[in-house]
Formats: C-alpha cells, sequence, structure tokens
C-alpha cells in the first residue's frame, strides 16, 4: 500500500563508482564522481511503492487476488520459509535519462556515463530506503527480511516482471513495461523480498547475496 | 512536571488473548466486545498504570476505510473514551491514543498534509468531546505527520497533546528525524509532552530519551517494547521479561523522562514492575536547556547564538535581479533554485534563505513547491522569504523542520499575520526594526522599533529564543553613518536583547567602485561588533576569507588553526606543475593527452604541433590514432576502464575539432559510414551510446537512429547514406531476436552493408547463427571490429 519516495540527501559515490566499473581504477579522479551524483540528485525524482502478500513457500504462491505462482527454482529456494513477501518497485524518472541522454549527443560522454552510474546507485538507495522503513514495522511483528530478488537474477523469468508490476501496483507511481518487457523508465526496478520469522536461537542458512549469487564473474561493476 | 506518571502496555497483543481474530478491526471491540477492552484497562490500573490509553490506536477515519469502517469514526472513539473512564473511575487519567495513519506525507508519500490534518482533526475532535484527559499522538516515523497530527490536535481542543516519534536502531526515525530536531521543532509548535515509543527496547531508547530532554522544556515520555520478537515454538514471543523490564525505569527516569510506560510486548506485569521500581523515587532534578535560537530541518538542527561558529545564510535562492532564474521560476522549473541549494550549502552554507519573488506567478503554489523540493535535497534549514503572509503559510506547512521567517518589521500587515503564523508552526523571526513610516537612521531608533517588535511577539505567543535581529543596513554613499550605525546596532542589540544578530551586508557598497573590498572589510567590522549569521553570497571568495580571518582575529578559531590549515593561505608550490609536459615532442604530448583524457590541455596542444609544422594527416595518425590504438590495447588488458576510454573519446573529440577549425581543408581520413541503433522494444542505449561516441571520434561518419529502432527505419537509414556498417545492439533476450529481423530484411532489401551486433545478452554464438558479420563485446573493441569491416 504505501508509497515511500526515499529522498537523496546524497548517492554514494562509492557505488557509482562500482557501477560506472571504475573499482580497479583507483586513480579515476574522484571529484568527477562526485559531481555526476550531485547532478544525478538534481534530477531525480524519487519514487517507491511496496505491497506485502502473504506467501505460500510450498506451491511458491503469493496470495494476492487473483494469486500469482512464483516460477523458477532459485527464487522458490530463496524464498523458502516466508510466511509474506513484499513486492516492491522503485524508480529515479525519466528526467535523468533524458539528461543523460542529451549529455552522450553533446560529447559529454565520460560525464553521461557517470551519471548512469549515479542514476543505478540512486535507485537501489531508495529501494535501500524502503527496505529500511518497512524493517521496523515487520520487525516488531517478528519478521525479518531476505534480500531482494528481481526477476531475471538466476531462473526467474522476465516474463513474470508483469506479474511483479500488479502486485507492487507500480504504475501508481509511473513504472511499467515495454512489450519486451522493459522497465520504463530505464532506471527503475521491481523487486520481490521475503519475509520470515525469526527462529529462537536460529541461524537460518541463506543464499549468497548479491553479486556472489550471480554467474556474470566477469561483470565490471561485480562487488570484490 | 510534578510527579511521575506510569502508562499502561501494549493493548494489541491483549485483545488478540482476548479474542480478536486476525484482519479483524481492533477497535471494533470498542462496541462489540467492551468487556474485553475494560478488562484490559483494569488489569493495567491494577498494576500501577496512572495514564490509561484508549483502544483508538487505528480509530481515524484513514485507518478505518481499512474496514470500511470510517463512517462508525466518531462511535468507536467515544465508546473506547467511555470505557476507559469506566474502567478508571477516576483511579488513572485516560490518553486517547492516535496512531499514524500508514501513509507517508507527500512528498515522500501520497498523503497531502492537509488530508492527514483533517484525518487527525476528526479523531481528535471525537477523543476531546468524549472526554479524553490527554491526545497521545504515537508511533509516527515521519515528522511530518506528526506536525500535520499535533497542529489538528491544538485546534480540536484544548487538553494536553503528547508528541511520541519512533525511532530505529540508527537513532534516527525511519524518514531520517533525529531526537534533538524533534525536540526543537515539536516543543516551539506547542506539544505539551513529548516522547518517544516502540521500535526499540528501553537499553537502546536511554539515550534518545536523554537527547529529547536536553532539547525542550517539556516533559519527555518513553514507552519502549520489551525487545525484538522472535518465533518460539510456533508463537511469536518477546524477549524480555517484566522484572527486566522494570529495572530500566530507574534509568530512563534518570534519563530525562517523567512519563513511563510499555509498548508492544508489554504487559500488565511489566507496568507492575515498572511502577514498582520508580514509584517512590523522587523525580530526578532536570536541568533544563537554555531558550537559544534552533532552526531546524527534517535531520539536523543549527544554533545561532553569539560565541558559536559565525552561521552564513545563502542568499542565492532569490530571482530578484537574476533574469535568467526568474524566467525559469515562471516557467515551473525549479532546476535553477534546486541547483543554488546545492552549491550554497557546498560552499559553507548553514541556513538558506528561499526568496521566490517572481511577478504574475501563483506566490503560494511556488514557495510550498520550493521549500518541499529544497528540504529534499539538503539538510540545511530555511529562511522563508516573502512579504506574502499566504505564501508564507504554504512554505512554513510544507517545511518539516524549524524554519525562520524572513522577516517581521512593525509593520501592521506582519504584526497581525506573520507573528501568529509564527506561533502556529513554531517557526523563528527575523526582526526587522522598519516601521510603516520608513527606515529609522539611528541605532538608538533602531533599538526602540525593535523593543515594539519584540514586545508584540511575546503578545503573540513567542519568546526567547524565537530571535533573530536585523541591524539594517543602508548605504554607505548616501548616508555617510551608515556603516558605524549598524556597528552601534549590533552592539546594542547583544547588550540590550541578548539575541543572536543577522543582516544582509551588500547593500553598504551600493554605487561604489570594488565594491567586494568595501563589503569584505565591512563585513570583518560587523563580525568584530557582534553579526552571529550573515545574508550573503557563499561563494564569494573575498567575503569567505574575511571570515576566515576574522574567526581567527576574534578567537573563533583558536590560534588560527583552522586559518593555519587552509590551503589557499599556503604558499602554493608553483614549479612543480608545468615540468612534465615540456619533455615530450608536440605529437608525443597531443597522444599522452588523449591518453590522460586531458580535453581542455588537447587544443593547444594541437595548435602548437601545427605551429611546429607538423600536418594534419600526421598529428590525426600518428598522434590520435595511435592513441586510441593504446588505449585499446590498456582497455583489453584491464588496466583502463571505459570511463576514462570516454574521456579520451572526448580528448580526441576537441583534438578533432581543433584541427577541424585550423586546417578545414584537411579534414580527418573517415573510415567509413555506421549506421547504429538499438532495436525495437529495447529501450537501454547507453552502451548503443558509448559505441557511437567511440566510433564517431576514430574517424567514422556515425549516424545515430536512437533506441527502440523499428527495423525498417534502419534498412532506410543504412541505404540511404549508403552505410558501410550497421551496428545492432539490444539488451536483453527478450530483444535479441529483433537482431534476426534486422539482418533478414537487409538482405531483402539488398543491402551489403556489414552487421556488427552487441549488448548485454548478445554473445558471439547467438551473433553468429543470425549472420551478422561482428560481435564486439564492448565500444573499444567495436571501433577495432569497425576498421577491420571496412577494410575486408
Amino acid at each position: 500500500m504505501p508509497v515511500y519516495n526515499a529522498p537523496l540527501l546524497s548517492i554514494d559515490a562509492a557505488e557509482a563508482r562500482r557501477y560506472a566499473g571504475l573499482q580497479k581504477a583507483a586513480d579515476f579522479a574522484e571529484e568527477k564522481i562526485l559531481e555526476a551524483c550531485e547532478d544525478a540528485r538534481l534530477l531525480a525524482v524519487p519514487k517507491g511503492i511496496w505491497e506485502i502478500y502473504d506467501y505460500d513457500c510450498e506451491t511458491q504462491t503469493i496470495k494476492a487476488n487473483p494469486p500469482c505462482q512464483i516460477q523458477g527454482k532459485k527464487i522458490g529456494q530463496h524464498l523458502a520459509g516466508c510466511e509474506k513477501i513484499i513486492a516492491l518497485s522503485a524508480t529515479v524518472g525519466e528526467d535523468i535519462e533524458e539528461d543523460i541522454t542529451r549529455r552522450f549527443a553533446s560529447g559529454e560522454y565520460s560525464n553521461a556515463l557517470l551519471m548512469d552510474a549515479a542514476a543505478t546507485a540512486a535507485v537501489e538507495q531508495i529501494a535501500d530506503g524502503m527496505e529500511k522503513a518497512i524493517t521496523p514495522k515487520m520487525g516488531a511483528q517478528g519478521f525479518l527480511l531476505k534480500w531482494r530478488f528481481s526477476p531475471g537474477y538466476g531462473d526467474w523469468p522476465l516474463e513474470q516482471q508483469p506479474e511483479l508490476i500488479r502486485l507492487a501496483k507500480a504504475e501508481q507511481i509511473g513504472v511499467s513495461l515495454t512489450t519486451s518487457m522493459m522497465l520504463t523508465p530505464r532506471k527503475s526496478i521491481t523487486a520481490i523480498i521475503g519475509l520470515y520469522r525469526k527462529q529462537e536461537n536460529s541461524t537460518t542458512e541463506h543464499s549468497p547475496k548479491g553479486c556472489t549469487a550471480c554467474t556474470q564473474k566477469n561483470c565490471p561493476s561485480r562487488r570484490k | 512536571m510534578c510527579k511521575i506518571e506510569i502508562f499502561d502496555g501494549a493493548m494489541g497483543t491483549m485483545l488478540q488473548a482476548g479474542g480478536l481474530q486476525p484482519g479483524a478491526c481492533p477497535e471494533l471491540m470498542n462496541v462489540e466486545n467492551p468487556e474485553v477492552v475494560k478488562n484490559i484497562h483494569r488489569a493495567y490500573i491494577e498494576a500501577g498504570a496512572t495514564i490509561i490509553e484508549t483502544n483508538t490506536f487505528g480509530a481515524s477515519p484513514l485507518k478505518l476505510e481499512h474496514y470500511g469502517l470510517t463512517d462508525r469514526m466518531a462511535e468507536l472513539n467515544a465508546a473506547a473514551v467511555k470505557i476507559a473512564k469506566n474502567a478508571a473511575q477516576g483511579r488513572a487519567k485516560v490518553a486517547g491514543s492516535m496512531g499514524p495513519t500508514g501513509r507517508f506525507i507527500e512528498p515522500l508519500g501520497d498523503l497531502a498534509f492537509d488530508e492527514a490534518y483533517d484525518n487527525f482533526f476528526a479523531q481528535a475532535q471525537a477523543l476531546a468531546q468524549a472526554g479524553a484527559d490527554y491526545l497521545i499522538i504515537e508511533t509516527c516515523i515521519d515528522i511530518q505527520e506528526m506536525r500535520a497530527a499535533l497542529l489538528a490536535a491544538k485546534d480540536a481542543c484544548d487538553i494536553p497533546v503528547i508528541c511520541q516519534l519512533s525511532y530505529s536502531e540508527d537513532g534516527r526515525t525511519v524518514t531520517g528525524t533525529d531526537p534533538q530536531s524533534a525536540a526543537i521543532l515539536l516543543d516551539a509548535m506547542g506539544a505539551d509532552i513529548i516522547g518517544v515509543n516502540c521500535s526499540l527496547g528501553p537499553e537502546e531508547l536511554v539515550p534518545i530519551v536523554k537527547t529529547l530532554a536536553e532539547n525542550c522544556n517539556c516533559p519527555i515520555s518513553v514507552l519502549p517494547n520489551a525487545g525484538m520478537p522472535y518465533l518460539k515454538d510456533g508463537q511469536t514471543v518477546f524477549p524480555m521479561g517484566p522484572e527486566d523490564f522494570g529495572k530500566w525505569g530507574v534509568k530512563l527516569l534518570e534519563a530525562g523522562a517523567s512519563y513511563l510506560g510499555g509498548c508492544c510486548g508489554t504487559t500488565p506485569a511489566h507496568i507492575r514492575e515498572l511502577a514498582k521500581a520508580v514509584k517512590d523515587l523522587p523525580l530526578p532534578e532536570r536541568r533544563l536547556p537554555a531558550k537559544k535560537l534552533w532552526l531546524t530541518s527534517r535531520s539536523k538542527s543549527v544554533c545561532i547564538d553569539k560565541g558559536l561558529p559565525t552561521r552564513l545564510i545563502g542568499e542565492r535562492i532569490n530571482p530578484t535581479g537574476r533574469k535568467k532564474l526568474a524566467a525559469e521560476i515562471r516557467e515551473g522549473s525549479l532546476l535553477g533554485v534546486k541547483k543554488e541549494a546545492v552549491n550554497q550549502v557546498k560552499a559553507g552554507a548553514h541556513l538558506l534563505d528561499v526568496n521566490m519573488g517572481v511577478g504574475g506567478i501563483d506566490q503560494t503554489a511556488a514557495m510550498a513547491k520550493a521549500v518541499t523540493e529544497i528540504a529534499q535535497l539538503t539538510d540545511a534549514p530555511l529562511a522563508i522569504d516573502t512579504s506574502d503572509a499566504e505564501a508564507l503559510e504554504a512554505g512554513l506547512k510544507a517545511y518539516p523542520g524549524r524554519a525562520l521567517i524572513n522577516s517581521v518589521s512593525f509593520e501592521p500587515e506582519r504584526i497581525e499575520k506573520f507573528l501568529p503564523l509564527a506561533k502556529r508552526y513554531g517557526a523563528a523571526i527575523l526582526c526587522l526594526p522598519i516601521t510603516p513610516d520608513g527606515v529609522p537612521k539611528t541605532a538608538e531608533e533602531r533599538i526602540e522599533v525593535m523593543h515594539k517588535i519584540i514586545a508584540a511577539a511575546k503578545d503573540a505567543g513567542l519568546d526567547d529564543g524565537d530571535f533573530l535581529l536585523d541591524a539594517l543596513v543602508m548605504t554607505v554613499s548616501a548616508d555617510k553613518n551608515a556603516c558605524y550605525e549598524v556597528l552601534i546596532t549590533l552592539q546594542m542589540y547583544r547588550e540590550r536583547f541578548g539575541y543572536p544578530t543577522t543582516m544582509g551586508l551588500s547593500n553598504i557598497s551600493f554605487g561604489l567602485p570594488n565594491r567586494p573590498l568595501i563589503n569584505s572589510t565591512f563585513f570583518a567590522m560587523c563580525l568584530a561588533a557582534g553579526l552571529d549569521a550573515p545574508i550573503m553570497n557563499p561563494y564569494d571568495e573575498s567575503m569567505q576569507n574575511a571570515l576566515m580571518a576574522s574567526a581567527a582575529l576574534l578567537g573563533d578559531d583558536p590560534n588560527g588553526l583552522a586559518y593555519s590549515k587552509n590551503a589557499a593561505n599556503l604558499a602554493a608550490p608553483k614549479a612543480a606543475a608545468t615540468a612534465k609536459v615540456t619533455e615530450l615532442t608536440p605529437l608525443e604530448a597531443i597522444k599522452q593527452a588523449v591518453i590522460d583524457g586531458e580535453k581542455d590541455e588537447v587544443p593547444m596542444l594541437v595548435e602548437n604541433a601545427l605551429n611546429a609544422g607538423i600536418d594534419g594527416n600526421t598529428i590525426t595518425e600518428q598522434a590520435l590514432t595511435a592513441a586510441m590504438t593504446d588505449i585499446g590495447v590498456d582497455f583489453g588488458a584491464g588496466r583502463m576502464f571505459l570511463p576514462q576510454v570516454l574521456l579520451s573519446a572526448e580528448t580526441m573529440r576537441a583534438a578533432f575539432n581543433k584541427l577541424k577549425e585550423l586546417t578545414p581543408v584537411n579534414q580527418a581520413p573517415k573510415q567509413g559510414t555506421v549506421v547504429i541503433a538499438t532495436v525495437k522494444g529495447d529501450v537501454h542505449d547507453l552502451g548503443k551510446n558509448i559505441t557511437g561516441a567511440l566510433l564517431a571520434n576514430s574517424g567514422f561518419k556515425l549516424i545515430d537512429l536512437g533506441k527502440d529502432v523499428d527495423s525498417t527505419d534502419i534498412v532506410k537509414a543504412a541505404i540511404e547514406n549508403n552505410a558501410d556498417i550497421v551496428g545492432l545492439c539490444a539488451l536483453m533476450t527478450t530483444t535479441m531476436v529483433q537482431i534476426d529481423k534486422v539482418i533478414a530484411d537487409l538482405k531483402e532489401a539488398g543491402c551489403d552493408a556489414k552487421v556488427m551486433v552487441g549488448g548485454a545478452a548478445v554473445t558471439q554464438e547467438y551473433a553468429d547463427s543470425a549472420g551478422a558479420d561482428a560481435y564486439a563485446p564492448d565500444g573499444v573493441k567495436a571501433v577495432e571490429l569497425a576498421k577491420e569491416l571496412v577494410k575486408k
């Protein structure tokens, strides 16, 4: 239900550096990255929305109306033991994208690329901000959050994007899909977060998170 | 604040134990099962609670909407108060509970401030009319929701209002508000008791209670959880037992709280232990903070006072005399305003003045929008600068902090309209000694007017700590005493009132040459005379220098330590910087500049080379192309990365442009023509843009068709431009199939251009099966492949 547009009081320059593929380029000027982060902040229009549903992990079914069965083994394993899920979507809007295109066209190539990376960092930060907003409320009910999982990760088919858009009510924040399952605005995300109950003295094993779980070993943005 | 009060504990879990079904509306129990609710109240009172909360946490109109019960709002709230009073029988006071709406206020969420206000007004009125002794607004995580609720509560009734936010482990609310800023703001807005509940256990709340107590004069309340719950044998349990919980009571008392109780996971047993632990203790003496001028944003507090560092109020968000900014604002764009906000803070501004004074626009809407957007972008507190009472109120309402009103003079409209707004929204005021008769000339006269303004403000309910006094700067070229009077005024303000001071400085030099010198000298004099918060242009280097030097001279920067560390004051080593270039030949220098991405240097280097008699072709081949080859090698080997390659491409572009300018005939040889596009259905064009940039600066004529391009358009452009190469980009497996279609269509149209493909999901295998001539895994490789393709 809630719309939560987490403000961007700064954009994480280290993350922008990583998305720009500059992790190993220690000598690349920090001020260029900081400048891109500031420019991105002026143009970003942060928006986010989420909805919480009951979930049956045996049948991988989200108990929405109508229900939604999640396809894919990896996501099934990831959500094992979860009683609820959060469907969420976040975006920084169209303005920043138009500005990046304009910069490319006018020959500010590196700046455009850094802005693109800053925008990616910004969307993730908005989603982080949403998680931060959800955590205490669900924590008081005894729930903990798994990490965000999106269609296209592992074997979760992109074809389930429309379902996720529906579940998160992403259209309320202006996020939609092209016929080829691409999110617009381009700098947007959809994701599912599993909610499981904290057990007494439990050390629940969780599948590896983020980069370590990804098969793209040579990705320049892979977390070191 | 004379004695310790004990609140009750959790209601929800007790209702469940009393038969509340999952998914049912808890407040409906007030009419359908009042005995259960009454018994819970009784249990808490018998445990020692002196204040009990009504079962109305979710009984606001917006929350009841969830159950389709909005029309029974008044009934459910009235019933709840009745049950509580019945249960109490005078043994305990009744606090009407108002929980959050579950939605965030704009711009953080989709709920309008006024809608939230109406929601809480209705509930507050229902609770108060039914006879509640207090209102308790609790568990809020958005300071804007708290502000709306507090305004509504105070408008709806006269009973004391308790304001409790919930803080997360990082000591801030989810939306970023720290307890200091919350205490300052809510105190200024007239909260009667300020506190914290839920989310954390008592141990984590001790420091938060302490901060609240140190920053306001209100009593402090604290209702912790019994720790964070977990699942045990299928049951949700809270880890902290009654005895442990009770023990924390003393610590919370010592931290400054005098209203103690429990939230999630607490039971009558917890409250019994808590009451037992504190009931016979004397209330520890609390040192109340002195009334100082504090301003807050959503997430930060700033104090202006003598003895503290000078606070700069940035003046640049003001369209007066700035055509471009004014035109932008008129067109509805706030980009320039937002840039000024961010840049001024970066330049050292501690507060930002916001003036939207553009003729012919809706001032009220413009002010609300500007305040809203700036508050999302920076944590510097704002001064709302307007002469329009409606615009002022819109700005104050939209602001999630304690703002400064710029300004209140002794003119009837300001006194009558601005002062009540300041009181209502908890704002501070900038006092300007102007009367309807004009500007008093002498310091004595200004002091006289200032006394009148302060008296009127105090009549309106403002108090010490709400005032910033403007010394009023006139032009020295028109009045030789203008500077002198300001200096005397500053001194007298400090002696007579003790309030901090401000002023806009630059007026002093109007009509004189070399104004920066006058301004900065005047600034230094004023700082010595007691100026605390100048309104100025923070980008002005001479002013910043005057401030830095004055701080060292006046002892605000002890022993000039900061002054000594500032790079601007250190002798710069000049020799080292220019040394390296000289040893290279002109061609080597260009090549190196391209590799290093020094696009500002390269035009000069190209010019030098041409002047040295080197022709354009040689520069292109031996410096520019050679650089690109080296870059390709370094990129392939993982020694250089994309943003660096793109910087080099920009440098190449600057070099080519210079060559074209100086030797128009001698254009760089064209490698060939490339038509490039991201295929139909695909909106991701970053990779295509990068590749295009590199091709365009490696001698290729580039025709970029953009993204989401239909096959027929690609074929058409390839034929019309007699393309040597068609470059196709597709990001995902869902759009990759378009590549096959374009290749087939090109063949069918008889186009013999070579096809190069790339994109995240595309592989060599896929390229081969689709019949492409080349697969480029990245932009650098694409340039290399393109050069080979045109040779074939």
